[in-house]
């Protein structure tokens, strides 16, 4: 475990860097990664160490944005009276780029293995045959 | 009477004053978050950040402790989004093993779906009426929170605004997601999933996760792209449409 967080402290520290010296535009973190993708893809294999870090933060990416979020009490003031069209501007936003990608991949895609027939999708919010249901969830929460 | 009372305040005016607190309260209401969250059979309405988000907000508020207060504890949680956000070359690493020949609509549909992000909330808070102080932080709010939040910075947008927008687009979402999928009559599995991914971030993959294991594997893949790409294009474009 602790190698892993080295490394990505490592790359870290080489995003801020880069940000700090050669594209202030970027956060230095995506630099970061950005470094740490193309050094995996060089070396094609994530070690244990790493792997097991990258799954704990993936998995709880949700509670590292809360004490940024809880700052909302300081725009409750401003919020109040725009709540409603800030609501229907994220949900038309959600559901346009739901729409708008799912729409792209499939014109774009003449992958066989898409056709309906070898990928049911039925019924989407029920796990397929073969998965274990009492499996714990392994993805991210956030 | 008077004198363990006191003794109390003392011991509440100590602790409230060392990081202690804030980490406790906001390590407890994840927790609680979480808890809810798979008791619930992990509906995706009843969303662990959300919760804690609530819960801690209730709770400084209640005790009428600052912001600022509550921050200056939490920030050891904090900080660790930039490590997290370097985390996420892992997940992209694995997809693009997994990418073959599907490297190209996945790009137009990162590319189109995060045009139409940004123009139906920014469009449409404009056509509201919204406040520009508001309406700066929708840029990001479909790229994963902890890179939407340096892309905020950089763009002197509200972080904080972005985070909760990015966190209500994501519930919205993945609650909402299977509907448009379904109207639109995609039915790949790694179509939906990296529809989910690019729309609704870490809160859509999450979801699909929990419905098929390669429409997970796809949204994190999507998230993770669309993370990168935004952080490249966001302050790009919002530099140009000002």
């Amino acid at each position: 475990m602790i190698p892993g967080l080295l490394q990505l402290l490592a790359f870290q520290g080489v995003g801020e860097l880069l940000a700090r010296f050669v594209v202030p535009i970027v956060p230095g973190p995506v630099l970061g990664l950005v470094a740490l993708l193309a050094w995996l893809r060089l070396r094609g294999r994530v070690g244990v160490g790493l792997d097991a870090v990258a799954g704990a933060f993936s998995r709880h990416l949700g509670l590292l944005f809360v004490p940024a979020a809880v700052g909302v009490v300081t725009f409750l003031p401003l919020l109040r009276g725009h709540l409603a069209a800030l609501l229907l501007a994220l949900l038309a936003s959600v559901l346009a780029t739901i729409a708008t990608s799912a729409w792209l991949l499939q014109t774009l895609s003449r992958d066989p293995a898409d056709d309906p027939a070898d990928d049911p999708a039925d019924d989407p919010d029920r796990p397929p045959a073969g998965r274990d249901p009492g499996s714990p969830p392994t993805g991210p929460r956030a | 009477m008077s004198a363990p009372l006191s003794e109390i305040r003392e011991i509440w005016v100590y602790l409230s004053g060392s990081p202690l607190f804030a980490l406790t309260l906001t390590l407890a209401a994840w927790q609680l978050g979480t808890v809810a969250c798979d008791r619930s059979g992990r509906h995706p309405l009843v969303n662990p950040v959300a919760i804690a988000v609530a819960g801690v907000a209730a709770t400084i508020v209640a005790i009428d402790m600052p912001y600022a207060t509550y921050f200056e504890g939490a920030q050891f949680v904090h900080f660790l989004l930039g490590t997290a956000t370097v985390a996420l070359a892992v997940p992209i690493h694995r997809g693009l093993d997994a990418l073959r020949g599907r490297l190209l609509p996945l790009l137009a549909a990162l590319l189109g779906g995060g045009a139409v992000s940004i123009a139906v909330a920014v469009g449409g808070a404009r056509l509201l009426g919204l406040d520009p102080a508001l309406a700066d932080g929708l840029w990001a709010k479909s790229v994963t929170a902890p890179i939407a939040m340096g892309v905020a910075e950089r763009m002197g947008a509200s972080p904080t605004l972005t985070a909760v927008y990015a966190v209500v687009t994501g519930v919205l979402g993945a609650a909402l997601g299977r509907f448009v999928l379904d109207a639109v009559g995609c039915r790949a599995w790694w179509q939906r999933g990296a529809a989910i991914g690019i729309a609704a971030h870490g809160i859509g993959t999450s979801r699909a996760f929990d419905v098929h294991p390669a429409a997970g594997a796809w949204a994190s893949l999507a998230m993770g792209l669309h993370g990168v790409l935004g952080a490249v294009a966001i302050p790009w474009a919002f530099a140009l449409a000002r």
